[in-house]
């Protein structure tokens, strides 16, 4: 008799439900084990790319596929003779550049908007936010025009403030939701220290909010270090080109394409991202509490 | 060190129909200290942040030692705040919190370290120093919010309900060591809360305010002895008064107040009263220490049979329920006390400690120069 029908006999079925069904633990692993594959796949899938890129990049012989694995400098010899070092020192400049700027004008503007009684901020906001996903392509010609009238072209100073200004909208949005979990405790106990405006600020509200300002300020950086449209029409002087453009002008425009200084390139213009998430996880790993400072 | 006095202060937020302070007339001495009491939402955190400078009054003046602070930004009016919530900088060790504000100020270095030695003494807080406020009790939390404020020197201290974070021992204890602290320095405390038993043992004056108006301004003991109301007279003491539907007769010529314990002839101040009317509904205030269970006909004054209902034994005393028909009442008894559920018991009332209310108004009806309005007792 099977074990269904022994306990269909002895009544004991609805006693017994757990027999009849499959045990959560089991049902568990098969999904884990569905969902683990899955992850898997799409790990192959987007691994695949850098894994030919640091394959190309220290290869003789690279190409568009696979190579057997070997190692020589030659490839970013080729990259840094092409203008790599130049590029990838514009891009620094811009994207730094950009950042404290975006940052500054971030912090004031969502400090105003968190704290102070603005006309229209429920308006102002709104705008703000639908702003911040507007494509570049829709400003270029307008800031074009700008910088023509004002005889900004050329420059990579105020190259960097157009792209400090495509990050501004987004920035302002974080930074004042930050600033708006800040308790308004901590300011009127400043002010009643005798502290102003700018040095509550400053003193109080800028530390307690620094992951968010560290946050606002990576996002601004990898937003202009990859900037390819606003840098390539608003300066075309060569020795201004940041990397992004340097990759493609150099390498890609020919009819031929070099794969080992393209990949050596992608891997330069690479290094100072990762090196800024590499230092952003340890910063940020504290996360940001107000523990103690006010209660609840 | 100056006094504060705000005249018909009126405060009505943005969108809302009723004020939250409603021409308040207050005047503190300069050193004194007041506590301002009442339920959640009387308006007593609104007239501290007009005091503060954080609100500003939709009308009427705040004057600190005659000179006009309306329009004054908090940073300039030399007052120190403690929060309900500390409002220590948690990104700061108890040092650096304590030495912001002399830094801010641009005292001397050598001032700032004598002045925080000083305070760290007083108030213990030695310890203390290199920890950030996420590292510390709430109690001690509490010590060096007091710390910061007593280093502003300021002319006037605001406390914002400071103890209601706390348990029921810390706070016991932290109330006396703020009261020592004022006889240390005695500045001119405003301090808020909805606790009456801190207002009862801590202020020289206590400000009694609902639904954004002010009740009575008064020392504890008369505010206890000679409420203004029944809101004051149920809002002050523990366990609450006991309140009878009662009504004057007149009887014999005389105006007489009759209610469940018994009917009183009203003294001589009251005969001439307009409001007692033959027949006129009166509300009938007795606190429970002035209702005693007594053995039946054992003295001078009506008793009335009870039931016991409920019998709470809290150490020192006895709180005991008791119904008579409709009505609940609660008295107290000494602490040993052998009263069981469902026993019948006479309880009588001291006449003297009678209070008279109206019953739509709830004004106490009190005459001027009297301190009851119950002059003899009438047998039932």
């Amino acid at each position: 008799m099977s074990t269904l029908e022994t306990f269909a006999q002895s009544g004991d079925l609805l006693d017994k439900p757990e027999v009849l069904t499959i045990p959560p633990s089991f049902r568990g692993t098969r999904n884990k084990i569905i969902v683990s594959f899955i992850h898997m796949v799409l790990g192959i899938v987007f691994l695949l790319p850098m894994v030919w890129v640091v394959d190309a990049a220290f290869s003789a012989h690279a190409s568009g596929s696979l190579t057997r694995p070997s190692f020589t400098l030659v490839n970013f010899r080729a990259a840094m003779s092409l203008g790599a070092g130049r590029a990838i020192e514009n891009s620094l400049y811009l994207a730094i550049v950009s950042t404290v700027v975006a940052t500054f004008v971030s912090v004031l503007a969502a400090y105003a908007l968190s704290r102070r009684r603005v006309p229209l901020k429920g308006s102002f906001l709104v705008a703000t936010l639908m702003l911040s996903g507007l494509p570049i392509t829709l400003l270029l010609i307008p800031i074009y025009f700008l910088y023509v009238r004002l005889g900004w072209l050329n420059s990579p100073f105020y190259t960097s403030l157009a792209l400090a200004a495509s990050s501004v909208p987004f920035t302002i949005w974080l930074l004042k939701n930050f600033f708006d979990q800040v308790p308004k405790e901590l300011e009127e106990a400043a002010a009643i220290e005798g502290a102003g405006g700018v040095r509550i600020l400053w003193r109080v509200v800028v530390p307690l909010a620094t992951p968010g300002i560290l946050v606002a300020s990576i996002i601004t950086f990898i937003n202009s270090w990859g900037s390819f449209l606003l840098p390539l029409v608003l300066d075309a002087n060569p020795s201004n080109t940041p990397a992004a453009i340097g990759i493609y002008s150099n390498i890609v425009a020919n009819s031929q394409v070099s794969y080992g200084p393209l990949a050596a390139y992608a891997i330069l213009f690479s290094l100072p991202v990762m090196l800024l998430y590499l230092l952003s996880t340890r910063w940020l790993h504290g996360g940001f509490s107000f523990a103690g400072g006010v209660k609840g | 060190m100056a006094n504060l006095v705000l005249e018909g202060v009126t405060k009505v937020f943005k969108g809302k129909d009723a004020a939250a302070v409603h021409d308040l007339d207050l005047e503190i001495e300069d050193g004194e200290f007041i506590v301002v009491v009442g339920p959640s939402g009387c308006g007593k955190s609104t007239t501290l942040r007009m005091i503060a400078g954080f609100e500003t009054p939709s009308k009427g003046v705040i004057r600190f030692g005659g000179k006009i602070m309306n329009n004054v930004p908090p940073k300039d009016r030399n007052i120190a705040m403690v929060f309900q919530n500390y409002a220590l900088f948690p990104h700061m060790t108890v040092q650096k919190n304590l030495s912001f504000g002399p830094r801010v100020r641009r005292e001397g270095k050598s001032t700032i370290k004598r002045e925080i030695e000083r305070i760290v003494d007083v108030l213990g807080i030695g310890e203390l120093m290199d920890r950030k406020p996420g590292e510390l009790s709430g109690g001690e939390r509490q010590r060096v919010a007091l710390g910061r404020a007593l280093l502003r020197q300021p002319d006037v201290f605001l406390l914002d309900e400071p103890l209601s974070n706390l348990d029921a021992a810390l706070r016991v204890q932290m109330r006396m060591e703020i009261k020592r602290i004022h006889e240390q320095f005695p500045v001119t405390m405003l301090y808020v809360t909805h606790d009456q038993v801190e207002a009862m043992t801590m202020a020289d004056r206590i400000a009694l305010m609902s639904g954004g108006r002010l009740q009575q301004v008064d020392a504890p003991e008369r505010i206890y002895d000679h409420p203004a109301n029944s809101f004051v007279a149920s809002f002050i003491g523990t366990p609450k008064i006991n309140f009878f539907s009662g009504s004057i007769v007149n009887e014999g010529g005389a105006a007489h107040v009759r209610f469940l314990g018994g009917t009183y002839v009203l003294d001589d101040e009251y005969q001439k009263g307009v409001d007692l009317l033959n027949g006129a509904d009166v509300s009938v205030g007795v606190r429970p220490e002035n209702i005693r269970i007594v053995r039946a006909g054992g003295g001078r004054l009506p008793t009335i049979g009870c039931t016991v209902e409920l019998v709470e034994p809290l150490g020192p005393e006895t709180h005991v329920l008791v119904r008579s028909g409709e009505d609940l009442f609660i008295c107290k008894v000494p602490a040993r006390s052998k009263l069981s559920i469902g026993e019948s018991v006479e309880v009588e009332f001291e006449p003297s400690a009678m209070k008279l209310f109206h019953p739509e108004s709830g004004r106490c009806m009190e005459a001027e120069g009297s301190d009851s309005p119950i002059m003899s007792v009438v047998d039932a």
